[in-house]
């Protein structure tokens, strides 16, 4: 029993003993094992990281190389569906009417076949040109060169085009929300402001749109025949152009858009003018418009005005008694400065996505002779059988307080359809 | 008193604040990259891949009809400040953008510049037209341009939108591109679960008001019976409602989907032939449920399966 207990007490200390010695070394070799599984799943995780790398850049590649693939496609099936991809966008406006015009009598009026050309020259400029044929003729309507790439907020145009003036003025008579040029345009601008010479337009670095056109030019108004288009001239003799354009979101739906704008000529002698002198034309417009987001294909209205105001000397003729016998009268042609107030306002209803109805006062003074005026009311109503196809009537009243052409005065009615193939577009100045 | 408010001291002390406002206004904005997007679910796609490098500001608010946005001079001087453009592109702002970058004087943004980002390019398209003729109404040459509808489609416009942002600012490639990794993944999992929620969906027949939602029947196996327009753009004539409902009343179509147009003639065809009237936008961000694309498509699913069950 005795020499049982002391094997046991022997065989519990060298098992004391032999955890005391092998203890510390067990311990040791889990921290050798630690760090060499650590080491381990070190480079496992770079291992890792390389092939994940390897893996981002093959993908890269692999997508790089699939997005060229894509391009070199896209090209070649531009070019095999459309040979004509350099040649510029071409589009034609065909506005024809039937009207009666007071007791003169109705006319089939074949007004314009307008063709548009327009195209990118190189990256730092475009060019765009409107041919218009009418039963007078053929002419350019507007051919001009813009730049794309100016600094500083910069643009030029020059060439023959719509000169900045006023909001309605620089319209192509089809593009109007009613049939005819508002007499007060023809009047007192000389009609759609057709110019050969060149713009300088800068967009101001504001939150809100504010922009500002200069300009340099034979003449303003392409009925404006006061002034010759094709002498050489002084600089005196130019026009000169200045627009301020602002507009703001009163809020979502609904907006307000102000201009003003002035041409001045220092010096209208030309043309055999004898009277001389400056002109100075001013044009202020204000347009609001009320255009449901949501439905705006359907439904809106705008309300727009212009008025203008013209001082220019104009010649006429009198009476003055001879020097050497002044019992006989003889007639003389001088100047006389005229100042001439008109405008026009307007309201459209867009009812639905094909019929619009509005209507136009116009009040409109011969230039030469102010105090004889026309003052015309026109209801109309449009019917857009497409984007790209318009029906609409008009009727106006037209009353003088001077004798006019029969054709000239009371009731008028026009049905005008005009329609469009191709592209075109006269863009942000006739938004 | 208003003597002293008006002394020339005072107006100094007002200028130098502005000034000072003003720059630090300019300098908080120099250092994000401003974006312009055309559509606020190209807005938020972009939000996601440049996250805080990217300021972004949407042109439509997603009520507008796509095809009738209207050109605000406003936008000019959003454009004009833009370092990127962001666009649907296939002509879907054809009748508005075109104008508005003419006088933007932003060369940085023009077509084929680096700014211009169009999220059509790699897209797979459907309905490219095979005969390009305005006898076929106003069609877009390149096909349907409405592809954001289908958010398999959506993975592409935010892989083009990344390598447009890294192109122009290639010092931030490596978070754009992290950026898509995490959105493209973000997507997937809804793709799924999209995928699973539209099961109902799957081969129901639906007329359309205009031709908008071939992307998301594609991608989740519905199908088009016919359109209230009479071709793409054009509206109906009566000749062509009267077909439509006999059409609708042979082949019992469950839904007839609108967006942005006159709710009038849904509904007449709806009295007429008991089919279910839905409306919903193919812009999305119009509404809190909509702001972002994922909640945008995610509302657009669930509001189609709810009116199918």
């Amino acid at each position: 029993m005795d020499l049982c207990q002391t094997r046991l007490q022997t065989t519990s200390a060298v098992f004391v003993l032999c955890l005391v010695i092998l203890f510390p070394r067990v311990g040791l070799s889990q921290e050798d094992a630690t760090q060499a599984l650590r080491k381990q799943l070190g480079e496992i995780q770079n291992q890792l990281k390389s092939a994940l790398d390897r893996i981002d850049q093959l993908e890269k590649e692999k997508s790089s190389s699939s997005a060229r693939l894509g391009q070199v496609e896209k090209s070649v099936q531009a070019v095999q569906s459309a040979p004509s991809a350099l040649n510029p966008s071409m589009g034609l406006v065909l506005d024809a009417n039937v009207q009666k015009r007071g007791t003169a009598g109705g006319l089939f009026d074949f007004r314009s076949a307008e063709i548009g050309i327009a195209a990118s020259i190189d990256p730092f400029a475009r060019l765009y040109s409107f041919i218009n044929g009418t039963k007078n003729g053929v002419e350019v309507d507007e051919a001009a060169a813009i730049t794309t790439s100016l600094p500083y907020n910069l643009t030029v145009k020059g060439g023959r085009f719509l000169a900045d003036f006023g909001r309605f003025p620089k319209y192509h008579e089809h593009e109007l929300p009613f049939v005819n040029e508002p007499l007060s345009i023809d009047r007192m601008v000389g009609g759609e402001t057709q110019a050969d010479g060149a713009e300088l337009y800068y967009l101001f670095p504001t939150p809100f749109f504010l922009r500002a056109t200069f300009g340099a030019m034979n003449k303003i108004g392409e009925g404006n025949d006061r002034i010759d288009n094709t002498v050489l001239r002084s600089g005196s003799q130019f026009t000169y152009l200045g627009r301020l354009n602002t507009y703001f979101d009163l809020t979502d739906n609904h907006s307000i858009e102000l201009g003003t704008s002035l041409a001045y000529t220092p010096s209208v002698r030309l043309a055999g003018n004898v009277s001389g002198g400056s002109r100075m034309l001013n044009g202020v417009d204000l347009t609001y418009r009320y255009q449901p987001l949501g439905s705006l294909v359907y439904q809106g209205l705008t309300w727009g005005s212009e008025f203008y105001a013209n001082s220019e000397r104009f010649p006429f003729d009198i009476e003055v008694p001879n020097e050497d016998d002044p019992s006989i009268l003889e007639t003389r042609t001088v100047g006389k400065r005229q100042q001439s107030y008109g405008g026009y306002s307007y309201v459209d209803f867009k009812l639905n996505k094909n019929w619009s109805t509005g209507f136009l006062l116009d009040y409109a003074p011969v230039i030469d002779n102010p105090s004889q005026r026309t003052l015309s009311y026109s209801p109309y109503v449009t019917w857009n059988i497409s984007e790209f196809n318009r029906l609409r009537f008009q009727y106006s009243y037209l009353s003088n307080n001077f004798k006019a052409d029969k054709a000239d005065k009371g009731n008028q009615f026009f049905l005008q359809w005009t329609t469009v193939i191709g592209a075109h577009t006269h863009g942000f100045l006739t938004r | 008193m208003k003597m002293k408010l008006l002394r020339s001291k005072n107006w100094k002390v007002f200028f130098i604040s502005l000034a000072f406002v003003w720059l630090q206004t300019g300098l908080v904005f120099a250092q994000q990259i401003r974006v312009v997007a055309t559509w606020p679910a190209l807005a938020d796609i972009t939000r996601q891949i440049g996250k805080e490098l990217v300021n972004v500001d949407s042109l439509a608010t997603g009520v507008e009809d796509p095809h009738g946005v209207p050109m605000k001079p406003s936008f000019v001087p959003r454009l004009n400040r833009a370092d990127v453009l962001v666009l649907i592109g296939l002509e879907d702002e054809h009748s508005w953008l075109p104008a508005l970058l003419d006088v933007a004087n932003n060369p940085k943004i023009l077509l084929g510049r680096p700014g211009y980002i169009d999220c059509s390019v790699g897209v797979p398209v459907l309905e490219a037209p095979t005969l390009v003729d305005r006898s076929e109404g106003d069609l877009h040459p390149r096909g349907n341009p409405h592809y954001l509808l289908d958010p398999v489609r959506a993975k592409v416009v935010a892989q083009n939108i990344a390598t447009g942002l890294s192109r122009n600012f290639p010092q931030n490639q490596a978070t754009f591109e992290k950026n898509l990794k995490a959105y493209t993944a973000e997507l997937d999992s809804w793709i799924g679960r999209w995928e699973k929620m539209a099961t109902p969906l799957r081969g129901v027949k639906f007329v359309e008001y205009h031709p908008e939602w071939i992307y998301l029947a594609d991608r989740f196996g519905m199908k088009r019976v016919g359109s209230v327009e009479l071709k793409p753009g054009i509206e109906p004539t009566p000749n062509h409602i009267v077909g439509l409902v006999q059409q609708i009343k042979e082949e019992k179509p469950q839904l007839l989907i609108y967006g942005a147009q006159n709710p009038r003639l849904p509904q007449q065809i709806a009295s007429e032939t008991g089919i279910k009237v839905v409306r919903l936008y193919s812009g999305g961000g119009n509404q809190p449920e909509t702001d972002t694309y994922i909640k945008w498509i995610d509302y657009t699913v669930r509001t189609l399966v709810q009116s199918v069950s």
